[in-house]
């Protein structure tokens, strides 16, 4: 019992020291799925100028490429009216529903 | 001179320089021209196997170490009998007569000179197990009178062993459970989904077990939730094709993704694992849904209404349909699945189904109990007890249609951006018992055995040939809990309370005592989840269950009070346990 114990003590201290932070971060999803659908969804859908995206459309590094490095280039003036808390949350909201990110397990 | 000589340095430096940088120049852009070719060859490679990797494959990985406690178990068998019958029957020669036997000097036993009778035989047998009841018996048969009605005991409980109750402890229980997710694209708008899925005890694969409960029987519906071997099971397999004809309309047929559904999301650690309301349904049915996104016309998030509809039990193919004796029926499911409103922080569902034409049971595999061969099956018992740690094992269908069973559940889960979560759940179960019974009962109801002789006429056996009753009973359940950030993790805690009548299928719901939202009586859970990365978290938790009533989980049978049955004064041909506790520890690894 004493052995089991200090066992039970020891894998909880190393589960304690291997636990690291969660990959994305800084983002608030529910904020940034709102912005997502009042800003980008009025050029990315079906037919519009931007054409159709959402977040499955690129997996979480494209997502994190894009937001690092694209910077929407395409139309740089678009990147400017955001914050970088707005920024953040986007793309928190877009790498957590990427094509590669974990989707709920039902039907349709 | 110094200015001269500077000079002459830079047009030594430039001048080779000059001739260089166009060589160098061009070796780049041969260089990179290389490089371009060796992607492109790269890319080509990497396009080839995109384009034949038909699946995109992903799973999880657990191994779970629990540790079950049963407290003041009792196994008192008995079975329901139709004594009035019985006393006629003995009364008038149905069952033949004594012999070798006289009643009335029990102790004398069976006289070796004269070949004992069916009746001898049961009686001598009675006498020598249980000499109580043998002497209640025979005061009862005394006493009637085939003329009188007032005289006639009626359906009566028969005991059909010594009760006995014990503690049951397992230290330690060890499981591991692979889930092999698997998505393709067909066309644009048609998708393949599905799930294999090996579940198993450590250190045992026979796909087997001895028949102690419900949970024990290896059957179609229970094996996503049910440890049965080494092997992989087609856990879940549908097609959904959706916007039909450019509409909001999709259909989905296939092995349903109809276990862990909300809010069974949340002590799982996943996104939501199934279509219908867990508090109602963990079952691996097959079937066909048909949805509509109401989202797109009322603006409500998430909104979107299901038609489903699903076999639960085939009746003819593979149970001997030529000899054409079957007597039960194909069950059916239909029913409608709600989503009232998905925001992602509110969810709200309802879901309501019938099942027509449940059975007294379902296929499947089960190893023979030896007690039941000591209680019905004296020949049989007689080379068994040469073979003690044998169990045959067998296969087993039902025998008649029991009823029908109405199930509706509306839930409400709240999940918030700073991890707290919360909901709450209530369903209620309507079962409409037709009276009938198969050898383990009729819906939520007993059978009533009436006693003949068998086919040789050497034993009385007895036969099921109604239910105790056709009364329509209902059940409710509630469900509740939350769910909160902790450090490097969460915390959950979850009760939930199901009445006497309650009847969910919730069968293939994967804790190793029972599946906790099926009790009659009081469950509790609490549990820490310790996030290791974000692919793999460890899980400790514990459930308790307290039951109040017999047979949480079945649909046959009358649920008996576990104190009644404790004292004696109730049967089970199953054993009941009252109170049960199950810590477990878990570690998954998502990829």
């Amino acid at each position: 019992m004493k052995h089991t114990g200090k066992l039970l003590t020891l894998l909880i201290l190393l589960v304690f020291a291997a636990t690291v932070a969660m990959a994305a971060s800084g983002g608030n999803q529910k904020k940034g799925k709102y912005l997502y659908k009042k800003n980008c969804k009025v050029c990315h859908v079906e037919g519009a100028e931007g054409g159709k995206l959402t977040p499955l459309s690129k997996t979480q590094v494209q997502w994190d490429r894009f937001f690092n490095k694209d910077k929407h280039k395409v139309k740089a003036d678009v990147w400017k009216q955001f914050s970088e808390q707005d920024l953040k949350d986007m793309q928190q909201f877009l790498f957590d529903h990427a094509a590669d990110s974990d989707q709920p397990e039902t039907c349709g | 001179m110094r200015r001269l000589f500077i000079m002459l340095a830079a047009i030594l430096i430039a001048i080779p320089t000059g001739g260089f940088a166009a060589d160098d120049l061009q070796l780049q852009i041969q260089e990179l021209q290389k490089q371009i070719d060796e992607m492109a060859t790269r890319v080509d490679s990497a396009e080839k196997k995109t384009a034949t990797d038909r699946i995109n494959w992903y799973g999880d990985f657990r191994n779970k170490a629990d540790t079950l406690h049963y407290q003041d178990v009792t196994f008192n068998p008995g079975i329901q009998v139709n004594m009035t019958d019985f006393f006629m029957k003995v009364g008038g020669g149905a069952l033949g007569s004594f012999a070798a036997f006289n009643p009335a000097t029990p102790a004398a036993g069976l006289d070796p000179a004269i070949n004992p009778t069916a009746l001898d035989n049961m009686f001598n047998n009675l006498y020598l197990s249980n000499p109580n009841l043998y002497a209640n018996l025979n005061a009862a048969m005394g006493g009637f009178d085939p003329t009188n009605p007032a005289t006639f005991p009626g359906v009566m409980p028969f005991p059909l062993g010594t009760k006995s109750t014990y503690d049951i402890n397992n230290d330690i229980l060890y499981t591991t459970r692979l889930r092999l997710g698997m998505k393709a694209k067909v066309a644009d708008n048609v998708n393949f989904s599905g799930r294999l899925l090996m579940y198993k005890n450590w250190g045992d694969s026979t796909g087997s077990k001895v028949f102690d409960s419900w949970n024990s029987y290896t059957m179609d519906g229970t094996d996503g939730g049910n440890t049965t071997g080494d092997w992989v099971r087609v856990e879940r397999a549908y097609f959904d094709w959706n916007e039909i004809g450019g509409s909001n309309f999709y259909l989905s047929i296939g092995r349903r993704p109809s276990a862990y559904g909300p809010p069974s999301q949340l002590r799982e650690d996943e996104l939501r694992g199934g279509t219908p309301t867990g508090h109602l349904v963990h079952f691996n049915f097959d079937g066909i849904t048909a949805g509509y996104k109401l989202s797109e016309l009322t603006g409500i998030e998430g909104q979107t209404v299901r038609f489903c509809y699903g076999q639960g039990y085939e009746s003819e193919l593979g149970n001997g349909e030529l000899f054409n004796e079957i007597s039960t029926k194909d069950t059916h499911l239909g029913g409608i699945n709600f989503d009232v409103v998905n925001t992602g922080t509110h969810f709200v569902q309802m879901t309501a189904f019938r099942a027509m034409d449940v059975n007294d049971g379902f296929k499947g595999v089960i190893a023979f109990p030896s007690q039941y061969a000591e209680i019905f099956a004296p020949t049989m018992n007689k080379d068994l007890q040469k073979f003690p740690n044998f169990n045959f094992v067998t296969r087993v269908q039902p025998s008649t249609v029991i009823g029908d069973i109405n199930l509706a559940a509306i839930g409400y889960v709240l999940e918030t951006e700073g991890g707290f979560n919360a909901f709450v759940s209530g369903a209620m179960t309507q079962a409409e018992p037709n009276g009938k019974a198969g050898m383990f009962g009729g819906l939520l109801s007993d059978a009533v055995f009436e006693a003949k002789l068998s086919q040789d006429g050497t034993e009385v056996i007895m036969a099921p040939v109604r239910a105790t009753s056709d009364e329509t009973q209902e059940g409710y359940s509630v469900y509740a809990g939350v769910k909160f950030p902790a450090p490097s993790g969460s915390v959950g805690l979850e009760y939930n309370y199901g009445s006497k009548y309650w009847i969910p299928f919730t069968q293939a719901q994967d804790d190793m005592i029972n599946s906790k939202l099926a009790t009659r009586g009081h469950a509790g859970e609490a549990y820490y989840i310790v996030n290791i990365n974000p692919n793999m978290f460890l899980k400790l938790g514990g459930i308790y269950y307290d039951y109040e009533y017999t047979g949480s989980g079945s649909p046959v049978g009358t649920p008996l009070k576990v104190k009644d049955v404790q004292a004696g004064t109730a049967y089970s041909m199953l054993p009941v346990v009252d109170t049960a506790w199950d810590a477990y520890a878990s570690i998954t690894v998502k990829f």
